[in-house]
C-alpha cells in the first residue's frame, strides 16, 4: 500500500500521465470529434471507423480514459503537494542554515568580500543571522512556487470542472419585438436585431431590454464579446437566422393574420387548398436568358429574398417562386409574402458568481505561482573574507552570473 | 509602405549572413556590421508595424501575416535585450536567423489590410495575442539556442564550458518565460472564449495544440528539475519542442481549421 501511494505521488507517475494526456490530445486534434459515424467511414474507411468508434476516439475528451487521466493527475498533484508541504515550509529556513554552514567554494580576492556585501545589500538582499553567521537572502517566498502552482492547477481543474458542468444553458430564438422570461422573473425583450451595421459591415447585434422583478430596466446592445449580464445570468448573441413572413387574409370572414415561416409548412384553412412553404432564399442571379439561379446561403442580410412555395388547389400543386409583396390567391384566401425578418439566436447561461470569482482567482494564483517558480529563485549567500557560499533551491547558474556581474571589475 | 517591410526583411537577412560569416571567420568587424544591419532591420520592421497599426486602426496582430510579423518583431526585441544584457555574440547568432526565418514566413502570407472580424473586437485581444507573440519568440530563441548548442558540440567548439553553460541556462530561462506567457495566453483565451462564445474551452485544434505545447514544456521543466536535463539533452529538447510551437502557430491554421480559422 505504501509502495502504491509512493508511486501515485511520484513525479514519474505524473510524467506518465502528462505524456498520456498529450498523446490523447494529439489524437483528439487529428480525429474530428463528435461527428456522425458515417463521416468517419467516409474519411477513414469502414475498419478504421469501427476502431475509432469502439475506442471512443470520436469523443476522446469526454471518454472515461481521458477523464481518468485527469483525475489521476489531480490525485498525483494532491498527494505530491501534501507530502511535500512540510518540507516546503521548512525549505526557506533550511536554506539559510545550510548557507551558514556551507563551505565558501567560490573564492574572492582580498577586499572583494566587503564589496560583495555592500552590493548585495544595495540589491536588496536581506541580511539574516543563522548559527552566528550573517547570510544574505533573497526571494525566500519562492520556495512556495511549485506548491502554489500545483495548488492552482488543482483549483482550476476542480472549479473549472464545476463551471463547465454546472451552468444551466438554454438556447432560444426570439423574433424582434418578442419577450421571454428568466427563471428569476426578469422579463427580457428583443427590441431589435441587425445582421449588418449602417455601413453594411457584418455586425450581428441584438438590442435587449430587461425588466427585473424589482422594477429596474436595463437596455443593452449585445454582440459577440459583449453579452448582457442581468442578475446571475449572461445572455449571449449566439446565432441568427432569417424567417420568411406571410400575411394571410380570408375574404370569407375578413380575418387577417401574419405568420413567420422558419421551416417547411402547409398553410391552409381547409387542409386541401393553400400554400406549401418550402424555403426562403437570400437572393437570386438572373441569367442573360432570363433563367433564375437561387443563392442558397449568405452570411449577411437577405438582399433579394425569394420564397420557394407551391400553390395547392384540390390536391394538385404548382411550384412557384415568389418575391416579397407578391400575393397568391387560392379560393377566398390570399397569401402575401412579406419582407423576411432577421432574428437572433440567444444563449442564456446561469453561473453562480462566487464560482466565477473563484475561477478567476485560481487563474491569478497560477500566474503568480509561475512567477515565483521561475523568477523568484530563493537564494542564500554567506560571504567570508576568502570566498562565498551560494545556495539555492533552484538552478544556480543565473545567480552565479549575477554575482559575477555584481563584482565586475573586482573579480 | 510595404517597401519598409521588405527592406527590413533584407536587413535581417544581411544581419544573419554577416553574423554567421563574422563568427565563422572570427571577424569582429563583420559581427559589428551584423548588429547594425539587425538594428536597421528592426527599425524598418517597427516603422512598418506602426504604420500598419495606424492604417488598420487596430493592433496589427489580427491574421496570420500580422501575427508572424509580430512574432518576428518580438524575436528581434528579445534578441536586442539579450545582447544588451549579456554582450555575447551567440545571442545575435541565434536571434538574427530566427527573426529572418519567421519574417520570411510572414512574407509569404497575404498582406492586405482587412477589417478586423467581430469576434476579435475585444479588450482581451491585446493581452492574448501580444503574450502569444512573446511566448512563441521565447520558445523560438530557446530552440535556436538549442540548435546552436548542438552545432557547437558537433564541431568540437564546446571547450568553453562557461559559455556552453550560459547558453544552456539562457535556453532554460527563455523556456520559463515562454511557459509563463503561454499560460497567460491560455488563461486569457479561456476568459475571452467565455465572453465571446459562452464556452471556456471547446477543444478547438488551436486550443488543444496550445495545451499540448504547455504539457510538453511542463515535462521539460520537471525533467530539468528531476533528471537534471542539461547540456545536449536539454538542447535537443529545446530544438525539437519548438516544432510543436511552430505547428501550433502555423500548422494548425493550415491543416486543422477550427474556431481560430480567422488567424489564416
Amino acid at each position: 500500500m505504501k509502495k502504491l501511494f509512493s508511486f501515485l505521488r511520484s513525479m514519474t507517475f505524473g510524467m506518465i500521465l502528462l505524456v498520456a494526456a498529450m498523446a490523447f490530445s494529439f489524437a483528439g486534434s487529428l480525429i474530428p470529434q463528435q461527428r456522425a459515424a458515417m463521416e468517419y467511414v467516409e474519411r477513414f474507411g469502414a475498419d478504421a471507423a469501427k476502431l475509432i468508434l469502439f475506442l471512443r476516439l470520436d469523443r476522446i475528451f469526454s471518454s472515461w480514459y481521458f477523464i481518468l487521466i485527469v483525475v489521476l493527475l489531480a490525485l498525483n498533484l494532491t498527494f505530491c503537494s501534501i507530502v511535500r508541504l512540510p518540507k516546503t515550509r521548512r525549505a526557506g529556513t533550511a536554506l539559510v542554515r545550510a548557507a551558514a554552514s556551507a563551505a565558501a567554494d567560490h573564492p574572492l580576492r582580498a577586499g572583494q568580500a566587503d564589496v560583495l556585501r555592500e552590493r548585495l545589500q544595495k540589491r536588496r538582499w536581506k541580511a539574516k543571522t543563522s548559527d552566528g553567521q550573517t547570510v544574505y537572502v533573497r526571494h525566500l517566498s519562492g520556495v512556495y512556487g511549485s506548491f502554489l502552482m500545483h495548488l492552482s492547477i488543482l483549483l482550476v481543474l476542480a472549479i473549472g470542472g464545476a463551471v463547465l458542468t454546472m451552468p444551466e444553458i438554454t438556447d432560444i430564438t426570439v423574433m424582434p419585438g418578442e419577450s421571454f422570461d428568466l427563471q428569476d422573473g426578469t422579463r427580457v425583450t428583443v427590441e431589435r436585431f441587425q445582421i449588418e451595421d449602417e455601413t453594411g459591415k457584418l455586425d450581428y447585434a441584438s438590442t435587449l431590454s430587461a425588466q427585473t422583478k424589482d422594477g429596474r430596466t436595463l437596455t443593452q446592445e449585445i454582440r459577440v464579446n459583449e453579452p448582457m449580464r442581468v442578475g446571475g445570468y449572461k445572455i449571449y448573441q449566439q446565432t441568427y437566422g432569417t424567417a420568411g413572413k406571410v400575411r394571410i387574409h380570408n375574404a370569407d370572414n375578413d380575418a387577417t393574420d401574419t405568420l413567420h415561416l422558419t421551416e417547411p409548412c402547409f398553410l391552409s384553412i381547409d387542409g386541401r387548398n393553400g400554400v406549401f412553404f418550402h424555403a426562403l432564399y437570400p437572393g437570386y442571379i438572373q441569367g442573360a436568358d432570363g433563367s433564375v439561379t437561387l443563392v442558397t446561403s449568405t452570411s449577411g442580410a437577405y438582399a433579394d429574398p425569394v420564397y420557394e412555395i407551391q400553390s395547392v388547389v384540390d390536391g394538385s400543386s404548382t411550384p412557384v417562386l415568389a418575391f416579397p409583396d407578391e400575393t397568391l390567391t387560392i379560393g377566398s384566401v390570399s397569401f402575401t409574402m412579406l419582407e423576411p425578418d432577421a432574428y437572433p439566436g440567444l444563449r442564456i447561461k446561469h453561473v453562480p458568481g462566487a464560482l466565477l470569482g473563484a475561477l478567476y482567482a485560481s487563474f491569478v494564483l497560477m500566474i503568480a505561482a509561475l512567477y515565483l517558480c521561475f523568477f523568484a529563485a530563493p537564494a542564500a549567500i554567506r560571504v567570508s573574507e576568502d570566498g562565498f557560499a551560494l545556495l539555492s533551491t533552484k538552478e544556480k547558474a543565473g545567480l552565479l552570473i549575477e554575482i559575477e556581474t555584481l563584482l565586475e571589475g573586482d573579480l | 509602405m510595404n517597401i519598409a517591410f521588405f527592406a527590413g526583411l533584407i536587413a535581417y537577412f544581411a544581419a544573419m549572413m554577416l553574423q554567421i560569416t563574422g563568427v565563422a571567420l572570427g571577424k569582429k568587424g563583420l559581427t559589428r556590421l551584423a548588429r547594425i544591419a539587425f538594428a536597421a532591420g528592426f527599425a524598418l520592421h517597427t516603422v512598418y508595424t506602426v504604420w500598419r497599426g495606424i492604417e488598420a486602426k487596430r493592433l496589427p496582430l489580427a491574421n496570420q501575416f500580422e501575427f508572424a510579423s509580430g512574432f518576428a518583431w518580438s524575436v528581434a526585441v528579445m534578441g536586442f535585450v539579450l545582447y544588451a544584457r549579456l554582450r555575447q555574440e551567440w545571442t545575435m547568432t541565434v536571434a538574427a536567423p530566427v527573426a529572418f526565418l519567421v519574417l520570411s514566413y510572414a512574407a509569404f502570407q497575404p498582406m492586405e489590410i482587412k477589417d478586423i472580424m467581430p469576434a476579435l473586437r475585444s479588450t482581451w485581444f491585446a493581452l492574448h495575442i501580444g503574450s502569444a507573440t512573446f511566448s512563441y519568440a521565447s520558445f523560438a530563441i530557446a530552440g535556436g539556442l538549442g540548435v546552436h548548442y548542438l552545432i557547437q558540440c558537433a564541431h568540437g567548439r564546446d571547450e568553453d564550458e562557461t559559455r556552453m553553460k550560459q547558453e544552456d541556462y539562457l535556453s532554460y530561462r527563455l523556456i520559463c518565460l515562454g511557459y509563463l506567457l503561454l499560460t497567460v495566453v491560455i488563461l486569457s483565451g479561456c476568459i475571452w472564449a467565455e465572453q465571446a462564445w459562452s464556452a471556456w474551452w471547446s477543444w478547438d485544434p488551436k486550443e488543444t495544440w496550445a495545451l499540448i505545447t504547455w504539457i510538453l514544456y511542463a515535462i521539460y521543466l520537471h525533467q530539468r528539475l528531476r533528471m537534471k536535463w542539461h547540456g545536449k539533452r536539454a538542447a535537443w529538447f529545446a530544438a525539437i519542442a519548438v516544432l510543436c510551437v511552430l505547428f501550433t502557430f502555423a500548422g494548425v491554421n493550415i491543416l486543422l481549421p477550427g474556431l481560430h480559422s480567422y488567424a489564416v
